[in-house]
């Protein structure tokens, strides 16, 4: 068990040094020179003198290391983020990591809330379809996922809003990030993660409730609510990854939902960062999304040796496909 | 798509118990309701001349957000645009940028994963997959906001990020497939019969692939307009006044509260688009699944 841990954290490390070296050359080979971006911030366009500018940019390219080989921008970049180091904002002057850490909890609670919406109606409509597979309840279900999973989270959230908020008068718009917005945001973004759960659920009951032992236990004349217990356990490794899997695609994917319901997380500030030309805090957020994408496709893989001894002893590689 | 259809009647297979009938005659409801429902919303839309005699460009200040009536019949926008015929106008850009992301993706990945299957056991397999490993763990949805951030918000670079991102799901599949396909005779004969490596690509292992490859592709394209429509919401592709479904409800947003109707046209053509997509790509799936869900015995 060690073994194979030492050996998927060190392939996590590997992913996510090959992560940042694409992420640093994505940004170098970039057209636009960021000396200029920096020179036109706000506040300091308007030089008219070209040459006292070109001055300054000469200078600031000295400053900034731009002249040395990319081999040792990457790796000052590197040290750089080994200290934890995300650099400053260009438009606020800030340390992007402060200002990324101010706003992961709004994210974090946002996508939590969700994940928990998405499991209780996972776990409920999945075992409730699995059940009754074929019946009337089943298909009800079925066609609810399948239009729910064509639905855009933004077009359900603009339903939502136009209920909840502007008819019913049940939800405030406003900026803040309190309890009491924050169901709304998390149904949409619960709902729409919902089928995909739903669905694995079902399939992995189905296929368990055809197993020996199933029929077994059937023969002993277990009822069918004991016999779905059963095979939930058996099948609690596939709905770990799911979930584990949409959390982070919660986590990357809240951007539109945050835009949406003005919730001020992580998401929403690499948006407004975009419209601004903040480098370094979309660079920054970029690389905690991937990183946080790796640390959970990590976890997944522990938690799938812990729940399946087969796995802890051969140290089998899972292969999921990513959201 | 419609030729699926004919091909549906000896699935139908011998006689098994009721129920399971039941939902075979379900699966292939969805097939084919989807192919029918595709059909329309395509006549629909590249029909839009005909449909509505309104420029979808044309802004009649005068005629501001008014409700749906006769000679609006989904209303009309803040700049007094005629609703249906921006909606209808605007499925073309949705399903043609879908179709060209998907194209370039397909082409790379299928290009990618055969070279890779064909050189397995060479550093240039070993490498290929350790960048899909790495292009697997940027979310999607950070990559084209990196992009957008990096090349300008435009159409055509978040097709460029669509790209980078969905051509991996193919070059695995394809890659899979070519590696299948090494162990055969049939490519083991072309290959002492002196065949290049590019005739062993097109001849042996491309036709292998296509079938299972396009099969993915149908079922991927539903999610791939959810995400171009998504990240035109955020006002990260299509730029205005081009008629895009997320754009425009995004551009609705503003007068959600005095006219909401405006917001309806897009979201019902989106929500159908992806549900035929959807439907096909499943049904699709549930025939060419050989493992029967057993469910209880």
């Amino acid at each position: 068990m060690l073994k194979t841990t030492l050996l998927r954290l060190l392939e996590a490390l590997a992913t996510l040094l090959c992560a940042t070296l694409l992420l640093f050359l994505l940004i170098r080979i970039a057209p636009g020179d960021p000396v200029q971006i920096l020179l036109g911030r706000p506040g300091e366009a308007g030089v008219t003198d070209t040459a006292m500018q070109e001055r300054q940019a000469a200078e600031l390219r000295e400053r900034l290391g731009l002249e040395d080989p990319v081999a040792v921008q990457y790796g000052r970049w590197m040290e750089r983020l080994l200290r934890l180091d995300l650099g400053e904002s260009i438009h606020t002057g800030r340390s992007v990591g402060a200002e990324l850490a101010e706003r992961l909890p709004a994210t974090a609670a946002l996508a939590l809330a969700a994940l928990a919406i998405q499991l209780a109606l996972g776990l409920g409509l999945g075992i409730a379809s699995a059940l009754r597979a074929g019946g009337m309840s089943d298909q009800l279900i079925r066609i609810v996922c399948v239009v729910l999973a064509s639905t855009p989270a933004f077009v359900l959230g603009l339903g939502l809003l136009l209920v909840f908020a502007v008819r019913l008068g049940m939800y405030e718009i406003s900026s803040a990030a309190t309890l009491a917005r924050l169901w709304l945001p998390a149904a949409t973004l619960g709902l729409i993660g919902a089928p995909q759960l739903i669905r694995v659920v079902r399939a992995n009951l189905l296929s368990e409730f055809g197993q020996v032992y199933i029929v077994a236990a059937r023969a002993r004349g277990l009822g069918r609510g004991r016999l779905a217990l059963h095979a939930l356990r058996n099948s609690l490794a596939s709905i770990v990854t799911v979930a584990a899997l949409s959390l982070a695609a919660l986590i990357s994917g809240a951007v539109v939902i945050e835009s949406l319901f003005a919730w001020p997380g992580v998401g929403k500030y690499a948006l407004d960062s975009i419209m601004l030309k903040d480098y370094p805090v979309i660079q920054g957020y970029a690389l905690v999304m991937i990183a946080l994408m790796i640390g959970l496709h990590l976890a997944v893989e522990l938690v799938y040796a812990l729940l399946d001894p087969r796995i802890r002893r051969q140290g089998r590689r899972i292969r999921h496909d990513a959201v | 798509m419609t030729q699926s259809d004919g091909a549906t009647g000896p699935l139908a297979g011998p006689a098994a118990a009721p129920r399971r009938i039941r939902i075979r005659a379900g699966r292939h409801a969805g097939l084919i309701g989807g192919c029918i429902l595709l059909g329309l919303l395509a006549l629909l839309i590249f029909g839009a001349s005909f449909i509505t005699p309104y420029d979808p460009l044309e802004q009649r200040i005068a005629e501001r957000l008014q409700p749906p009536g006769l000679e609006h019949p989904l209303g009309t926008d803040r700049f007094g645009r005629d609703v249906l015929a921006r909606t209808l106008h605007g499925g073309q850009y949705t399903l043609i940028a879908s179709a060209a992301a998907l194209g370039g993706a397909l082409g790379i990945g299928l290009l990618i994963g055969l070279g890779a299957g064909m050189m397995h056991g060479t550093w240039i397999d070993a490498l290929l997959m350790r960048i899909i490993d790495v292009l697997m763990s940027f979310p999607f949805m950070v990559l084209a906001l990196v992009v957008a951030a990096l090349l300008g918000t435009s159409l055509l670079h978040l097709l460029l990020a669509v790209v980078a991102v969905w051509w991996v799901a193919f070059a695995r599949l394809a890659r899979s497939v070519a590696l299948q396909a090494r162990q055969e005779t049939s490519y083991a004969a072309a290959r002492v019969l002196g065949a290049s490596r590019i005739a062993l690509l097109v001849k042996e292992l491309l036709p292998r692939a296509l079938g299972p490859v396009l099969i993915l592709a149908t079922f991927e394209l539903g999610s791939l307009i959810l995400s171009i429509a998504a990240l035109s919401f955020l006002g990260l592709g299509a730029q205005p006044p081009a008629p895009e479904w997320g754009s425009m409800l995004a551009d609705g947003r503003a007068h959600m509260l005095q006219a909401p109707h405006i917001l309806a046209g897009p979201a019902l053509f989106i929500v159908l688009t992806v549900l035929a997509f959807n439907l096909i790509g499943e049904g699709l799936r549930d025939r060419l699944d050989p493992y029967e869900q057993p469910g209880w015995q």
